[in-house]
């Protein structure tokens, strides 16, 4: 291929009745990187990983477009399909079949030499430490190492393009970091990544680019750095069940702190942290939390901290 | 890591059978629960018409006994309750609450691969019901009466086959409308078992009041076992023989296609 982008999307819609799942939405994922989407429940996440695969397809429209490797899902589904692989929302393992059963059936799916389906299992097996489990049935395995089974299934026939779908929801920490770290390494050998989260860290341990996604449409996209250094101050001022009084405090600020209040919190933000500590010297310890800011701050600045109804 | 070429994407004939395949696989792990109850439910069945309701029966039936009547058509209508539950209840947990398709629609397969895969996966397994029926059958015969015509009724199991594949359209098309998975129970009290006692199985479509008979000419299962009872000899004209197969035909490429259409759109957004 010519063009070093896996992916381009080109002003692509998706309604459902009268709800606009995905509204013009553009974003182009280069080869070799891994892209991010992320967004509250609802936000069109899913549905926009689900047109790349043609498990949905999009709304019609002359200037919309997706190619991916040069193929549009709407028609050459069976070539995108082949040369990428798919980690869904859910873990859907066959329940009646052990982790080596599972995995040489769905090998069949790519029309795999036996020897050849045997000799990859085994080496997923490994890369993703299930080795032990082989003969393990799936009702036996912990949360983790379904989500894990599934990611070696989605590998099987080595894919250029990898999606997962909230590859770590539910997880712990300590496998959500194993995950991470193989995704990481897939990466290092070529494979292109495109995941949704909601997860700020994992959004800034893995991508390159993150595009957030809100009611459809996308409110920012840039690498994790780029957006906390242009969208959010530097330092944040924590007050959880606040008894001060807000008018005396919002005396003793500088005109360079932007105050946003949210339930029994208020959060102080500030690129001067000198601002923000002259403000906590007047608080009893325990009652504040002074910090740098993250992407959660940015997330929730852009996509607001109310909940909608899809929440 | 290695580059795959896309346009080595498993062809047509490949992609069906490994549907097919994923669910003979998924049945058979457990062969002892899911493979011996088609061989005693015809038993179950013999005894208790055979020992008990037949001996009230004596008068004959086109030249058979009640219960060599009767044996014949329960040869296709195993593939029929078979398909029917498979492609209802099996395809709807498949779908909603197991998510398997979820898992193989990521594989390069198509959704009309999936659906057709299913059809043939059910046809199968009518063959397979049609068969232990005929097993038993042929066993109860050797030891004892002979309840069914050797060799016409080796047949069975292909009769067995299509009409599974005529039961599991039918079913497809059905789960393509049913919201919850109680919907069923109307179909299933409502069509099927209606089918079983009016369709010629357990008495002739001729004792049925005369403006109720064509209906029975509605409804898929009469002409498979119209069929079957032809094969094994019994009094049928060509003509009713071309009927019944075109029927049969017509039935699953049409039913089939609606099935596929409309089952299409809720595994495609």
């Amino acid at each position: 291929m010519t063009n070093s982008s896996v992916i381009q999307v080109q002003n692509v819609s998706k309604t459902f009745g009268t709800l606009r799942a995905v509204y013009g939405l553009s974003f182009e994922v280069p080869e070799r990187s891994c892209f991010g989407f992320l967004g509250p429940n609802g936000a069109g996440k899913t549905t926009m990983m689900k047109m790349l695969y043609a498990r949905a397809l999009r709304d019609r429209g002359h200037e919309s477009r997706i190619s991916v490797f040069g193929y549009d899902p709407a028609h050459q589904e069976l070539q995108i399909k082949y040369l990428s692989g798919v980690v869904p929302q859910e873990d859907n393992l066959d329940e009646e079949l052990n982790v080596l059963q599972n995995l040489l059936l769905f090998a069949r799916f790519y029309n795999m030499p036996p020897t050849k389906a045997r000799q990859r299992v085994e080496e997923l097996l490994d890369f993703l430490e299930l080795a032990e489990k082989r003969n393990e049935l799936i009702r036996n395995l912990s949360g983790g190492m379904k989500r894990r089974l599934v990611i070696a299934r989605a590998l099987l026939n080595q894919p250029r393009l990898l999606i997962l779908d909230e590859p770590t929801t539910g997880l712990d920490p300590q496998v959500r970091h194993v995950i991470w770290d193989k995704l990481r390494q897939l990466k290092r050998q070529g494979t292109t990544l495109l995941l949704t989260t909601h997860y700020m860290e994992e959004a800034f341990a893995l991508c390159d680019t993150i595009l957030i996604l809100h009611q459809g449409k996308k409110i920012l996209q840039g690498p994790p750095k780029q957006l906390l250094a242009e969208h959010i101050e530097q330092y944040v001022l924590e007050l959880t069940e606040h008894e001060a009084n807000t008018e005396t405090l919002r005396s003793r600020l500088s005109d360079n702190v932007r105050i946003d209040p949210s339930g029994q919190t208020i959060r102080f933000y500030s690129n001067e942290i000198e601002a923000l500590k002259s403000v906590a010297d007047h608080l009893p310890a325990g009652q504040y939390y002074l910090r740098q800011s993250n992407l959660e701050d940015v997330f929730l600045k852009t996509t607001g901290r109310t909940l909608n109804e899809k929440q | 890591m290695k580059s795959n070429d896309p346009l080595l994407y498993p062809p047509l004939g490949h992609r069906l059978f490994s549907v097919w395949y994923r669910h003979m696989r998924v049945y058979t792990q457990h062969i002892v629960s899911n493979g011996f109850p088609p061989f005693l439910e015809p038993l179950i069945f013999l005894a208790g018409i055979g020992l008990g309701l037949g001996q009230y029966i004596t008068e004959d039936i086109g030249g058979r006994t009640y219960l060599e009547f009767l044996a014949i058509g329960l040869l296709v209508t195993a593939s029929m309750w078979t398909a029917s539950f498979e492609c209802t209840f099996g395809t709807f947990i498949r779908l909603e609450f197991q998510k398997v398709y979820d898992g193989m629609l990521a594989a390069p397969i198509t959704a009309n691969d999936l659906i057709i895969g299913e059809i043939f996966w059910a046809g199968s397994k009518g063959f397979f019901f049609s068969f232990a029926v005929l097993t038993v059958m042929c066993v109860v015969s050797i030891f004892g009466n002979v309840i069914v015509p050797l060799p016409q009724a080796l047949s069975a199991p292909l009769i067995g086959f299509v009409n599974g594949m005529m039961f599991a359209s039918l079913g497809l098309l059905v789960t393509s409308f049913v919201k919850t998975i109680n919907h069923f129970n109307f179909f299933m009290t409502g069509l099927i078992s209606p089918m079983f006692f009016f369709s010629g199985v357990v008495f002739e479509i001729d004792r049925l009041p005369k403006n109720i008979q064509p209906i029975a000419e509605i409804v898929p299962l009469t002409h498979s076992v119209r069929l079957m009872r032809s094969i094994c000899g019994d009094d049928s004209t060509l003509l009713t023989n071309v009927w019944d197969v075109t029927y049969i035909v017509v039935f699953i490429l049409v039913v089939g296609y609606f099935a596929v259409r409309r089952l299409k759109k809720r595994l495609i957004l």
